[in-house]
């Protein structure tokens, strides 16, 4: 699979994020079997894959989001710039600061919407006003959400609308100046206009960030990534540009389910 | 399938509403909704009777001089300030061991314990702490403050006292107040990078602060009307000679609830139906305060800390 992937990634990309046999344990429970994968820098890869395949068990590794949760365990190597995350000499909160996460349903803080913005800054320990000022501009406008809030910026974040409040969400962790933005469904509770909106934001970051997003929609990977791999079964069957996997998929599994066979 | 509909007579009226079976299981229905309404409203009903009993029995002693003069030897017309002021007092002196351990220890068992021995020993301990009665706390509380440290009766020996006693529910209304906020505050949190204690901080505990405001004034209500525990530590007489209004932690403090008690028991005064009756009034009042107040400001906090309403 590594071959794969290297083989179908144009040699000048080069590799943020390389993930060798990576499995993931709850509890006796094997999540994720032997996963390998290359992630090239500045692009979007999309997992793909149906209900329970592990794409979003497979995300939460990416940034040590399983130490959070007990009983769950890592087992492979996942590197970033090829340092392995997973060293014990690694804190994973340096790890968290680098590599920011996007969640399933927005979750904002209950805070005003500025507050919610500087939240990174400010715990990695900026406190001069004028640049969190500054910091909370840029990224509201990088998340394409400025326009909108910028009368507003002490109101709750929690009176925004759910698009509205993932952009924010999107704009919290951009605030950190992350390089790689892990996304799980970001769209998913979301309407269509807000959704396009959210794909639309997604294009325009990745020529800074390097993008992983989970969906379930195959339309939505086949309009926002550059790759796509696809799971099945905790499983990591095939990785390609994203045409390729939808146009000339390799597996047959991959082709069941890109048709509609399963899913 | 045309003619099997055809064949199905038409559901009427009488149908719908009509059949022996419907009938009585509306009638049980609506018997079963007016015993859980009634049960509700004797509730409420036995409140409001327990409160106009009280007034129409206390209401005639409240006065300026009785809220604020001096209990008397053995003449009629004593006040209960300096009881008023030891009841607070002694709250605040709990509060203050309380609240540190009881928050401190709540955090660890819900945000850092995840699992384990040691959860579980705390845990166990807790409760039962909680299950001990208050007047074998005060025994506890006279055999250590009083006798082993020869403090005697103390201010200082009640509120330690108080502190074994409430230190369980504090813990729980702890618990409970950081188990309602989302764990989706600790992932976001936790994803940009922010330690564990930074969550705490800055994101758990500010969310919390409504209910765990409304648990800790709940308990210091509590604590104001306990009696039991304070009868052999903080003692039955207020700090005479020394002046009523008496900060010193190591003097005798009696609190109202202990007076009331006291008064019937053993005092000289004449007028000791009147002094009671007007006890149990404050008292009551001042418990149901804390319960208003309890409500009013935990939810004003959590405006505040949540702009969520």
């Amino acid at each position: 699979m590594m071959i794969e992937s290297q083989s179908v990634a144009a040699p000048s990309i080069a590799d943020k994020m390389k993930i060798e046999d990576l499995d993931i344990y709850y509890g006796s429970f094997r999540a994720m079997k032997k996963a390998n994968l290359d992630v090239p820098d500045r692009h979007v890869m999309a997992l793909i894959g149906p209900s329970g395949c592990g794409k979003s068990t497979f995300l939460r590794a990416l940034n040590r989001m399983h130490d959070l949760t007990p009983g769950a365990r890592v087992e492979g190597k996942v590197t970033l710039d090829g340092v392995d995350i997973y060293a014990p000499t690694i804190d994973p909160v340096t790890v968290r600061h680098r590599i920011g996460m996007v969640f399933q349903r927005p979750n904002p803080f209950p805070k005003s919407i500025f507050e919610n913005v500087v939240y990174g800054p400010k715990i990695h320990g900026e406190t001069n006003g004028a640049r969190l000022q500054a910091i909370a501009e840029k990224s509201l406008r990088a998340a394409a959400l400025w326009d909108e809030v910028k009368d507003r910026l002490n109101r709750s974040a929690l009176d925004l609308s759910g698009g509205q409040q993932q952009r924010l969400c999107i704009a919290r962790v951009l605030a950190v100046e992350p390089e790689v933005i892990l996304m799980d469904e970001p769209a998913s509770a979301l309407d269509p206009i807000a959704t396009s909106k959210i794909e639309d934001l997604i294009g325009e970051l990745k020529k800074d960030y390097t993008v992983i997003i989970v969906t379930h929609s195959m339309q939505q990977a086949a309009r926002i990534s550059d790759f796509t791999s696809f799971f099945l079964l905790g499983e990591l069957i095939e990785v390609g540009t994203t045409s390729d996997i939808f146009t000339k998929p390799r597996d047959k599994r991959t082709e069941d389910y890109i048709t509609g066979r399963y899913g | 399938m045309a003619r099997a509909l055809a064949a199905t007579p038409a559901p009427t009226v009488e149908k719908l509403g009509g059949s022996s079976n419907a009938r009585s299981r509306r009638i049980v229905d609506r018997i079963a909704t007016a015993l859980l309404w009634t049960a509700a409203s004797l509730v409420v009903f036995l409140l409001l009777l327990f409160i106009g009993f009280e007034f129409v029995k206390g209401a005639s002693t409240i006065s300026w001089h009785f809220l604020t003069g001096s209990p008397t030897a053995a003449e009629a017309g004593g006040g209960v300030g300096p009881l008023i002021f030891n009841s607070f007092y002694i709250l605040i002196l709990t509060l203050i061991f309380t609240v540190p351990i009881a928050v401190c220890s709540g955090m660890y068992l819900q945000e850092y314990a995840a699992g384990g021995r040691f959860k579980d020993v705390v845990q166990f301990s807790a409760e039962s702490l909680a299950t001990v009665p208050s007047i074998v706390m005060g025994l506890f509380g006279l055999l250590v403050f009083v006798t082993a440290f020869h403090w005697h009766f103390t201010a200082l020996g009640g509120a330690l006292t108080l502190t074994l006693l409430n230190l369980p529910a504090m813990m729980r209304v702890t618990q409970e107040a950081l188990a309602g906020v989302p764990g989706t505050y600790r992932e976001a949190s936790m994803g940009l990078g922010a330690t564990k204690w930074q969550t705490v901080l800055k994101v758990i505990l500010p969310s919390a602060i409504g209910p765990l405001t409304t648990g800790v004034v709940l308990v210091s209500g509590r604590i104001f009307g306990e009696t039991a525990a304070l009868i052999y530590t903080a003692g039955a007489s207020v700090s005479y000679g020394r002046g009523a209004y008496d900060f010193n932690p190591f003097h005798t403090a009696e609190t109202l609830a202990v007076g009331l008690y006291q008064v019937h028991r053993e005092a000289l005064v004449p007028d000791v139906d009147r002094i009671a009756n007007g006890s149990a009034l404050v008292l009551l009042v001042m418990v149901l305060v804390f319960n208003v107040v309890a409500r009013v400001v935990g939810r004003q906090l959590t405006v505040r800390f949540t702009g969520k309403a």
